[in-house]
């Protein structure tokens, strides 16, 4: 089937329920054919059934639906939660969360919890919150950072060795390499041996770069300003890896670098950035080096105060020379 | 420089002084960043422990109208002594001044010249929603209405007023403060030695003569402990009387939702549990105390709501402004040191209510409102502004948002005076540095991450290692009779 009519569908679909959901509160069964196959009320026990241990050894089923007791006429013998001794188990009470305490909850995480299901399925709106969201996420990796945007921002682009997006993900040490030419042009149009060198890459999500990269790094720039730290030429590598600031480091020599990437996409957000942090990077650094202030976009760390922060993060990696486990370990 | 993962320690100090028992209680707070490592730090008080608890004392007055302040200097300063303590050593706490004690005629001036003197940054408070507030918080009653939706009513009762605060899943929900206490008939040698004017009124009300010099066993002083457990039956169920409004102290009861589960604390509540029985029995009091307790104990109108003990009785409120009215800033801030600690800063909220250039549009009035709310003199009472329901911000949204506050404030009557904004959202870092970017003359104090509104007071206690700031947020009326 066409992808675009399957993305069309899918968003009519979301939004109607959304709609009918918003507009009335109650249940909307109205319009529906009453086919009591499931309850339509959530049963059983929805605080996670915990496992009960029988000393005899019996399997015991707990019920998703109602139990209509009068109707069952074959024995189902049910044994009697009982404690090693025989005796019978006082009834430890859990409690059902009231549907405020569930909304409480909701608007802690943005994590899919207490919205319910329908028999023992996730009710429809909830399952296509679920596609979108997945297709959100595999929409990022495959996306393309507008070129206005690195135009705007007056970033150069090179290329990693890899050759296309299939390649990128399935060989990440070619992500983690700069293409021949991006290391002859890198030489030739930025500064060598600069205090901090800024490099962005799409990473696994362009649409991380598309809606952070902008806030991020004027609100950078602006705290280096502040605290007169030099800044060396930023540069845009497409398809990189976070360690090909390694081979940045090798050709330009910088203290510093910071590299804010796309991250991996998730099912919360597909537009999270990450910046990573490593003092003098080179070919054969190692991991524990590295440091990261992730979770940057709109539902998480604000990119403007990320920019903020990130400055002062700096400050303290030239004042120790480290980065990274060295970083705390010299901090004491 | 910050160092967020540094496990850093501040010792607080909470003082009451109350209409007829003073207290002070000295703790540790530990605190840590409890974000993960791949994030921006957030810095948590983790843990408290109480290092001294001090007796129970009488406040010591002067005369009916007067406390004698260099008494309950004496008293700070000896138990300051005992714990092994140094007035330069409190990083942070409160000193509140409660009950009838407030109205005290050199009860402002008192705490202010307290919070000067016992600790670098020991907060003054005093209110009577703040008290309610605070017992609320000591007495376990905050704590437990987080378990399990129940609407939770702390009832702290000492000797000049009964503060009431009505919790639920730790939101308050209303305050009610009301003329009961122990103190407010006093005895000597079986005799009645004094009854506070609220009482006579309500006696005179209700047809009752009771002198001065009359037995201590009239049955006018049963009828008042009697009245005083039904009135406040009466108050918890909202349902308030003409007869009750002589016991009333400010506003009636305002919360809607109705009342499952009572919480008595303070003074009277000691008289039912006797908490502190081990310890040395303080000298007796010679007032209605024990009768108002027996009194409230047998109310039948009580008893339709469920009772749970206190986890501290006496010194709930004590240990409320000792250990939970500090507040920590957000880990990314930008702060003058120099200017810091900041005392009792009037905060004026402006709501953006989530549409910037809507919002920017009239911040100028905005100001023009706060200076002639809180300087209306022109004598330079600097305020912080508090900028709450920021939409989302992008950095040329900060630039904007930054060059209109600079704008505004050059407007107050003293210009120089530093700017001091709070801010509801994570921005006080960015912002503040892109005022420091637009090189303002003014020192820069721009916090986040705390929530207050427009009528109350903070303080802003000196930068902590790790670059956080303790904050207190606090009323400072005082009670009007």
């Amino acid at each position: 089937m066409n992808e675009e009519l399957i993305q069309q569908i899918t968003k009519m679909v979301v939004e109607k329920l959304e709609a009918a959901s918003s507009g009335q509160t109650t249940h909307q069964t109205s319009h529906e054919q009453k086919v009591q196959l499931f309850s339509q009320q959530p049963v059983g026990n929805l605080a996670a059934e915990t496992k009960q241990a029988s000393p005899s050894g019996v399997v015991t089923f707990h019920s998703t639906t109602e139990e209509v007791k009068p109707q069952r006429t074959i024995a189902t013998v049910k044994p009697k939660p009982t404690t090693a001794y025989g005796k019978p188990k006082p009834k430890t009470e859990t409690k059902q969360p009231t549907a405020d305490e569930l909304a409480e909850y909701r608007k802690k995480t943005p994590a899919r919890v207490g919205v319910g299901r329908a028999g023992s399925r996730p009710r429809t709106n909830t399952w296509l919150q679920f596609r979108l969201d997945h297709a959100a996420a595999v929409d990022a990796v495959y996306g393309e950072v507008p070129d206005d945007l690195l135009e705007r921002l007056g970033l150069f682009q090179v290329q990693s060795k890899v050759a296309d997006k299939e390649e990128y993900i399935r060989r990440p040490d070619l992500g983690r390499r700069l293409s021949d030419e991006a290391k002859e042009l890198i030489q030739q149009r930025c500064k060598t041996s600069p205090v901090v060198q800024i490099v962005a890459s799409n990473g696994l999500s362009a649409k991380a770069i598309e809606e952070n990269l902008e806030d991020v790094y004027l609100s950078l720039e602006q705290s280096l300003n502040n605290l007169n730290i030099e800044m060396g030429t930023t540069f845009y590598v497409d398809k990189g890896r976070v360690a090909v600031m390694d081979e940045i480091g090798d050709v330009l020599k910088p203290d510093v670098v910071v590299m804010l990437i796309g991250e991996r996409p998730g099912l919360v957000s597909a537009e999270s950035l990450s910046a990573y942090l490593c003092y003098q990077p080179r070919l054969g650094t190692i991991e524990a080096d590295r440091m990261v202030i992730s979770n940057i976009h709109k539902g998480g760390i604000p990119p403007v105060e990320a920019g903020a922060y990130l400055g002062t993060v700096i400050q303290k990696i030239l004042k120790y020379e480290a980065s990274g486990v060295s970083l705390v370990q010299k901090e004491g | 420089m910050n160092n967020f993962n540094k496990h850093e320690t501040i010792i607080s100090a909470g003082i009451d002084i109350g209409t007829s028992t003073t207290k002070l209680i000295i703790s540790r707070f530990s605190l840590r960043n409890v974000a993960g490592v791949t994030h921006v730090p957030r810095i948590e008080i983790t843990d408290k422990e109480i290092l001294y608890k001090s007796p129970v004392f009488r406040t010591p007055l002067q005369d009916a109208v007067t406390i004698n302040v260099a008494g309950v200097q004496e008293i700070i300063r000896s138990e300051y002594e005992k714990a092994g303590i140094l007035p330069s050593q409190i990083e942070t706490g409160a000193v509140i001044i409660t009950g009838e004690t407030a109205t005290k005629r050199n009860a402002s001036e008192m705490l202010h010249q307290l919070s000067d003197e016992a600790g670098d940054f020991l907060v003054a408070t005093a209110g009577p929603d703040l008290e309610g507030i605070i017992a609320a918080k000591g007495s376990g009653s905050y704590d437990e209405s987080g378990k399990g939706g129940r609407v939770i009513a702390n009832i702290d009762i000492g000797g000049g007023t009964a503060n009431i605060a009505v919790y639920q899943d730790k939101q308050l929900l209303g305050t009610c403060t009301m003329h009961i206490g122990g103190r407010l008939i006093e005895f000597e040698q079986g005799k009645v030695r004094a009854i506070s004017p609220p009482i006579e009124q309500l006696l005179g009300d209700q047809g009752y003569a009771l002198q001065i010099g009359d037995p201590q066993n009239a049955s006018a002083v049963e009828f008042v402990t009697n009245f005083m457990a039904e009135s406040l039956a009466r108050i918890l169920k909202k349902n308030v009387h003409a007869q009750d409004q002589v016991l009333l102290l400010g506003h009636e009861p305002n919360w809607k939702q109705p009342i499952d589960t009572i919480v008595f604390s303070g003074g009277i509540a000691e008289c039912m549990y006797h908490h502190a029985a081990d310890e040395e029995q303080a000298a007796n009091y010679d007032d209605i105390g024990v009768q108002l307790a027996e009194a409230l104990v047998n109310n039948q109108s009580l008893q339709s709501f469920s009772w749970q003990e206190p986890i501290e009785t006496v010194r709930a409120t004590v240990l409320g402004a000792g250990t939970q009215t500090t507040e920590i800033s957000g880990a990314t801030i930008q702060v003058a040191p120099d200017e810091l600690p900041l005392k009792n800063i009037p905060i004026y909220q402006y709501d953006f209510e989530e549409n910037l250039a809507e919002g920017l549009s009239h911040i100028e009035d905005a100001v023009q409102q706060a200076v002639s709310l809180y300087d209306s003199a022109k004598e330079g009472q600097n305020f912080a502004l508090y900028l709450s329901n920021l939409p989302y911000l992008g950095f040329r949204d900060v630039q904007t948002l930054a060059k209109a506050i600079v704008q505004i404030m050059n407007q107050r009557p003293q210009p120089d005076q530093p700017i001091i904004l709070v801010i509801q959202s994570d921005h006080a870092k960015v912002l503040g540095q892109t005022l420091a970017a637009l090189r303002v003359k003014q020192s820069i104090i721009c916090i986040d991450q705390i929530n207050v509104e427009t009528g109350d007071y903070i303080d802003i206690g000196n930068a902590l290692t790790s670059g956080v700031v303790p904050v207190v947020v606090k009323t400072l009326t005082f009670h009007t009779t």
